[in-house]
């Protein structure tokens, strides 16, 4: 990706009082003023996002140098570019878009603390903090809150954060943090990002093994989709068990319903959509009545009977897409959608045995 | 009135007038460069268990144990950068306790037995165990006792308060803690005593620190600032940096509590703005 922050997108110098029709009162805000600023929500309260340096921010260079020279003239090189701000990451347009929900809630609700809390979890040494600190400012993010662990892993601090969600460029990490319960996926950087709203947040989700548990992938896995139909429809009326991200999209749900008590239904600023390889006519419905019975909705489920994703994607501009499938990751960010891997379930395991075969029917 | 008496198999005599200080040099340990040396004074009470003795008399580990060992590990990590290094920490042990007192020979012996590298026990009396401070120029004070820090804090000698969590620290790195919202208030502060000997201690740790490279170092350096935003932490490693250090680890919390947070920090002590006290 070779975005600065000349270019066009939801990012840098986008000034959010426009978009939201509110007031975005930290724009105002000098640091001798902080009473000014809205208030950070506590953690208990909040849905909290933590994203890590790399996914928010392109850190590319720095990377290879990380890489190719080592920590030390990896921070060496930081240190020397502080003043210089990284251009965005593909986070950043999923930042911004939280931060407008954010202030179109502020507007409704204006004691209220249920808003989205982001913190930057990074793994780098306090070193590089400066330059981060920099960049977060001249990106006019909303960001108060950081953990930069210096090598130590990030785990412990987002419990302590009460993290809803995680996102990293490492793997490693994401695995632990899905066993340790929290909802967490690798973000992946398209080679061109497609355009995406500023003022609606759009989160996608693939089904099986990402809202609901593996079980239903495993038929799949070991009897194909034409098994995978005749089984879902079988069993229908047996809820599926819930999968890393269900909490997530509950998350959502609970802020959505709060722009429905003020009669934002119709265009509500938050809009969640499930990206399936289920089919309308069979498997599909398991999942709708599961999803009801948690109590959940979903404004779009596309049921694509296996057909490719990526499609659809573009066509639904998400600022994220979550999916257990690296095939469907990367389908989707060729077409330029920020697809995030949940390293969950059964799909790991076939995974690495093989490279995918074009010949059999995509899920 | 300061004697300096020779280690010897012989016990030191009981002190019967608490009203002298005195410091015992421990021989097997090479006395330290007086100029150069970060004096550090730690309290016999929090290195050591009282009251629980082996068959020998000798106290079980307290806990600044851990500390203690940390302390020791960077000494040997900066000689061995550099063998003729001078900077290095150089740790006294007070004992304050009339309690303790009374077995001063233990506490020697515990020490020499438990291989601790205290170059100097000194004695004095509640009272006067500030002077006894002053007097080895110490520039941090470490105790279990709020009130010997909170005291020690007011004559300007920069204090921190040990607790439990310090026992279960690694011992092969020395981790220091910020705390700091008062870091970027360098006016703020009781004395401007306490002020210099908090900066001054500061510049001391980062010149230590940068004997060392980004990773493995002995040393570990970290901010945490409670109230403001990330502006608040970032003035703070500015100031931090004009001291000469560089911190390793930075926690931003902008109001989200403390306690989770700080309980996974690890640190051995947590400086804030030399008053030695916690705020919670």
């Amino acid at each position: 990706m070779s975005l600065s922050s000349g270019q066009t997108l939801t990012v840098g110098g986008q000034d959010l009082t426009k978009d939201g029709g509110g007031r975005a009162p930290w724009e105002d805000v000098k640091p001798s003023t902080p009473t000014r600023k809205p208030k950070t929500p506590k953690p208990q309260d909040a849905i909290t996002i933590a994203v890590s340096a790399r996914v928010l921010f392109n850190m590319e260079k720095e990377q290879q140098i990380y890489e190719q020279r080592g920590v030390e003239e990896y921070v060496k090189y930081q240190v020397e570019h502080e003043t210089e701000p990284f251009s965005p990451g593909p986070a950043f347009s999923f930042v911004k878009a939280l931060e407008a929900v954010n202030a179109q809630l502020r507007e409704l609700y204006t004691d209220s603390e249920e808003l989205f809390d982001v913190v930057l979890m990074t793994n780098n040494h306090a070193y590089v903090g400066l330059r981060l600190i920099n960049t977060i400012n001249h990106h006019q993010l909303f960001i108060e809150r950081f953990c930069m662990t210096g090598g130590n892993s990030p785990i412990g601090y987002l419990k302590a954060y009460h993290a809803n969600l995680y996102l990293s460029a490492d793997p490693v990490k994401v695995r632990e943090a899905l066993e340790e319960g929290i909802a967490a996926a690798t973000m992946f950087t398209p080679e061109k990002m497609k355009e995406v709203s500023e003022t609606q947040l759009r989160v996608a989700f693939d089904g099986d093994a990402v809202l609901f548990s593996d079980e239903s992938e495993r038929i799949y896995k070991a009897h194909g989709l034409d098994k995978f139909f005749e089984h879902e429809k079988a069993h229908e009326n047996k809820l599926l068990d819930h999968g890393p991200l269900k909490c997530f999209l509950e998350a959502l749900g609970k802020l959505q319903k709060k722009f429905y008590g003020k009669g934002q239904r119709m265009d509500c600023p938050i809009r969640t959509y499930l990206v399936t390889a289920r089919s309308a006519a069979s498997s599909g419905t398991r999942a709708l009545k599961t999803l009801r019975s948690w109590g959940l909705e979903i404004d779009e489920a596309l049921f694509l009977a296996g057909a490719p994703k990526g499609p659809m994607l573009e066509k639904i501009r998400p600022h994220i897409f979550f999916d257990d499938q690296m095939f469907h990751v990367e389908g989707a960010a060729e077409m330029g959608t920020v697809a995030c891997h949940v390293p969950y379930g059964i799909a790991q395991k076939v995974a690495n045995k093989g490279t995918k075969d074009k010949e059999t029917t995509s899920k | 009135m300061v004697t300096v008496n020779r280690l010897e198999n012989s016990p030191v005599k009981n002190l019967q007038s608490f009203s002298m200080v005195s410091t015992v040099q421990n021989t097997d340990v090479k006395q330290k460069d007086a100029d150069r040396a970060v004096v550090v004074a730690v309290t016999s009470r929090a290195v050591f268990e009282s009251g629980a003795e082996d068959s020998d008399g000798v106290h079980g580990a307290g806990i600044a144990f851990p500390l203690l060992q940390a302390f020791q590990r960077v000494n040997e990590r900066l000689l061995e950068e550099n063998p003729a290094e001078s900077l290095l920490f150089d740790v006294v042990l007070i004992t304050t306790d009339s309690q303790q007192q009374q077995q001063s020979s233990r506490i020697i012996s515990s020490t020499r037995q438990h291989g601790l590298e205290v170059s100097r026990l000194c004695f004095s009396s509640e009272e006067d165990f500030i002077e006894s401070l002053l007097k080895n120029n110490v520039q941090l004070f470490l105790s279990t006792d709020r009130n010997e820090t909170s005291q020690a804090s007011q004559k300007g000698v920069l204090s921190a308060l040990l607790d439990e969590t310090a026992a279960s620290c690694p011992s092969e790195q020395l981790r220091v803690l910020f705390c700091g919202d008062a870091v970027i208030r360098p006016d703020a502060g009781p004395t401007s005593a306490s002020k210099r000997a908090a900066q001054s201690f500061s510049a001391q740790l980062g010149e230590m620190r940068r004997r060392f490279g980004v990773l493995d170092s002995p040393l570990s350096i970290t901010l945490m600032t409670s109230g403001g935003g990330r502006e608040s932490c970032g003035g703070a490693l500015r100031t931090l940096r004009s001291l000469g250090v560089s911190a390793d680890e930075a926690y931003c919390l902008a109001g989200a509590p403390r306690g989770p947070i700080l309980s996974l920090l690890r640190h051995h002590f947590l400086l804030s703005d030399g008053l030695g006290a916690v705020e919670d």
